[in-house]
């Protein structure tokens, strides 16, 4: 559950204020795939961000499964996003150095995880989303669609219960975005995991259950 | 975590060589120089063989003579209304003459010091060639007295020390440094010892072989050391106060050294001239172990202001050495760091928290400097045998100790830890959204 709460979003800079998010209201169910949809610079990926607690409101409350946030410090904020959410990005972010299956088991790094168990994990999550076979290749050594595939078996493998999705389409020709819309679609239906998704494609916020529309900073369906 | 760390570190090492070279050249070289430098330290003024002792060590090194001649000023005042005349008579040095000590002098002034635990002199003023089957090697010659070897501890390899009865006997035997053994005999082993070696004109067996000192000393740079008795009779009958002896002394504790140096000063300002020719007063200069060092490098008469002078600029470039290439380092760090912007956003999106990613850049950075520190170590190594093979600092030779190896790991340690914990701070209060975007 994520409840969104008069929430305003605003960039200062010394002569200038630009209003990203004004008074945004929105309530996503746990279990549900929510879809927003807005031109550019409607303020989508800035109150994506606000959900997944990297960036913050200037004004309003966030609540994450029932717990408002606020007055958590950065360690406990940590944790949380660590624990509750999983990240996907329009351009995929996965680090080059690091091998497909290093770059799965990046989330566990950080809890308490042994290494053989963290691999284990990391290897399940791959096989999840079909890649197994290429467990020990690089990223540059993978297609768009690939790619983004693996962004998603990291980002479930801490089954976190609330998927945050940013463009995860957006860089791939139709037929590779089919693939990681099933994916996610699959995730949802199988696991339950809440996830909201940022997208400019109509054909993709069709299948999800719900689409929220914004412009210029507010929601306008 | 730590293995994941490294991994990536070796990683990201690998994918910018030329960063990797200029960041290790720099590192490497820099901890090289530190490392030939601690080396040197530790070769010149560290707790090395012969001077284990040198925390209770007064040097002599010589004594000053000066004549000064009474002269009349007189002043007119004339602005006086009657004619008037001021006398002043002030002493004026006329003539100053600087250098070691008789044997006489040494030995009938310097041996009934209250302070003075044991006493050393020698004599370093001869070079003595020595003959085998025909060929000829020259040695640096030390006529010492019994003394001397307990104020400078030398190491010995084979053999033994000489003693009082040498020195009243004047009995002809020697100590020679491993290096002599190995240039006269081809070898430094047992069997030397007993042997006869013929230098000059006279026939001399191997009492002892000592290894032969780390640092370069006035007080103990020879090659062959006689009994004191075996000096030129002209040294030992000389009246005169000056000659060719330098002296050492050892007091009982420390604290006692600056008793010593008063009870010398003493001596010399109150030494009867009366016998001396042509002069009228002396001062016998005396130093601490480090007060003599930085005295010879000044050319500072007062030891412990010549010691006060060198310390502040010795550290301050020293510091300053450390400095710039630190600062270069930490610059180049910057930058690596920056370019990995979008990695620590998604590492913090997924979890990692300030500190994480502080350690995570700290630890890579302290790979960096430790392959840089193993390299400046090779090369150290490297150089400081070629030094020593080559004897480049003459009869200096550099070391590499473990307490060497010891300072070198702090200082890599410390020079990760300073060059990377900035760029490592900066980058782990960064903004994940403003990271990723």
């Amino acid at each position: 559950m994520i409840e969104i709460q008069n929430v305003t979003k605003a960039y200062r800079t010394d002569t200038i204020e630009t209003i990203a998010l004004h008074n945004m209201n929105l309530s996503v169910p746990s279990g549900e795939f929510l879809s927003i949809m807005g031109p550019s610079g409607c303020g989508k990926s800035t109150l994506l961000n606000i959900m997944g607690l990297i960036d913050e409101p200037t004004e309003g409350t966030v609540s994450l499964a029932g717990k408002p946030i606020t007055g958590y410090n950065g360690k406990q904020i940590a944790r949380f996003r660590n624990e509750q959410l999983g990240f996907i990005f329009q351009s995929f972010h996965l680090i080059n150095d690091l091998s497909v299956v290093d770059n799965v088991e990046l989330p566990l790094l950080y809890r308490k995880v042994g290494g053989k168990e963290r691999r284990r994990l990391a290897l399940e999550a791959l096989a999840h989303v079909g890649l197994s076979n290429r467990a020990t290749h690089f990223p540059n050594q993978l297609s768009g669609g690939q790619k983004q595939r693996v962004a998603i078996a990291r980002a479930i493998v801490g089954r976190p219960n609330i998927i945050l999705a940013d463009e995860p389409t957006g860089n791939l020709d139709s037929h590779m975005g089919d693939e990681i819309m099933d994916i996610l679609l699959k995730l949802n239906a199988e696991l339950g995991t809440t996830i909201v998704m940022v997208t400019h494609d109509e054909r993709m916020a069709k299948k999800t259950h719900r689409l929220v529309r914004l412009s210029d900073g507010e929601r306008v369906s | 975590m730590f293995k994941n760390y490294l991994l990536l570190s070796l990683k990201v090492l690998k994918r910018k060589p030329f960063y990797t070279f200029i960041s290790l050249f720099g590192i490497s070289f820099t901890l090289m120089i530190l490392m030939l430098l601690t080396s040197l330290f530790d070769a010149t003024l560290g707790d090395n063989q012969p001077l284990t002792h040198r925390d209770r060590l007064v040097i002599v090194p010589m004594l000053e003579r000066t004549r000064t001649e009474t002269d009349t000023i007189m002043k007119i005042d004339t602005l006086a209304t009657s004619y008037d005349t001021t006398y002043t008579y002030e002493d004026d040095i006329v003539s100053t003459s600087n250098g070691p000590m008789s044997y006489k002098f040494v030995t009938e002034n310097l041996t009934k010091l209250e302070e003075a635990e044991h006493y050393a002199f020698w004599n370093d003023g001869y070079h003595q060639d020595g003959y085998l089957d025909g060929r000829k090697f020259s040695f640096g010659a030390y006529y010492v007295n019994a003394g001397y070897w307990d104020v400078f501890d030398f190491k010995f390899l084979h053999g033994s020390r000489l003693n009082e009865q040498d020195d009243e006997g004047a009995n002809k035997v020697v100590v020679i440094t491993d290096k002599a053994a190995k240039t006269y005999f081809g070898e430094a082993t047992a069997s030397v010892i007993g042997q006869e070696m013929q230098l000059g004109a006279e026939t001399f067996r191997v009492r002892g072989i000592v290894a032969r000192p780390l640092s370069d000393s006035p007080m103990f740079a020879g090659d062959v050391f006689f009994p004191i008795t075996r000096v030129d009779q002209r040294e030992i009958d000389s009246d005169d106060v000056s000659g060719g002896f330098g002296a050492a002394f050892l007091t009982s504790t420390s604290g006692r050294r600056e008793a010593l140096k008063n009870e010398l000063t003493f001596l010399g300002d109150n030494y009867d001239m009366s016998g001396v020719e042509f002069y009228d007063k002396m001062r016998l200069f005396n130093a601490t172990f480090y007060e003599g060092y930085a005295r010879g490098i000044l050319q500072e008469e007062d030891g412990s202001k010549a010691l006060r002078l060198l310390f502040i600029p010795v550290v301050l470039l020293i510091l300053l050495f450390v400095a710039l290439p630190l600062l270069n380092l930490v610059n180049l760090n910057i930058s690596r760091v920056y370019e990995r912007k979008a990695e620590i956003g998604v590492r913090k999106a997924f979890g990692a928290n300030g500190s994480d990613i502080l350690y995570q850049f700290i630890f890579e950075n302290l790979v960096l400097t430790f392959i840089g520190g193993v390299i400046g170590v090779l090369l150290a190594i490297a150089l400081i045998s070629y030094v020593n093979t080559n004897d480049l600092l003459g009869i200096t030779r550099l070391s590499y100790s473990y307490e060497v190896f010891f300072y070198f790991l702090v200082v890599i340690v410390l020079f990760g830890f300073l060059s990377g914990i900035l760029p490592a701070y900066r980058m782990s209060r960064t903004n994940v959204a403003d990271s990723l975007r």
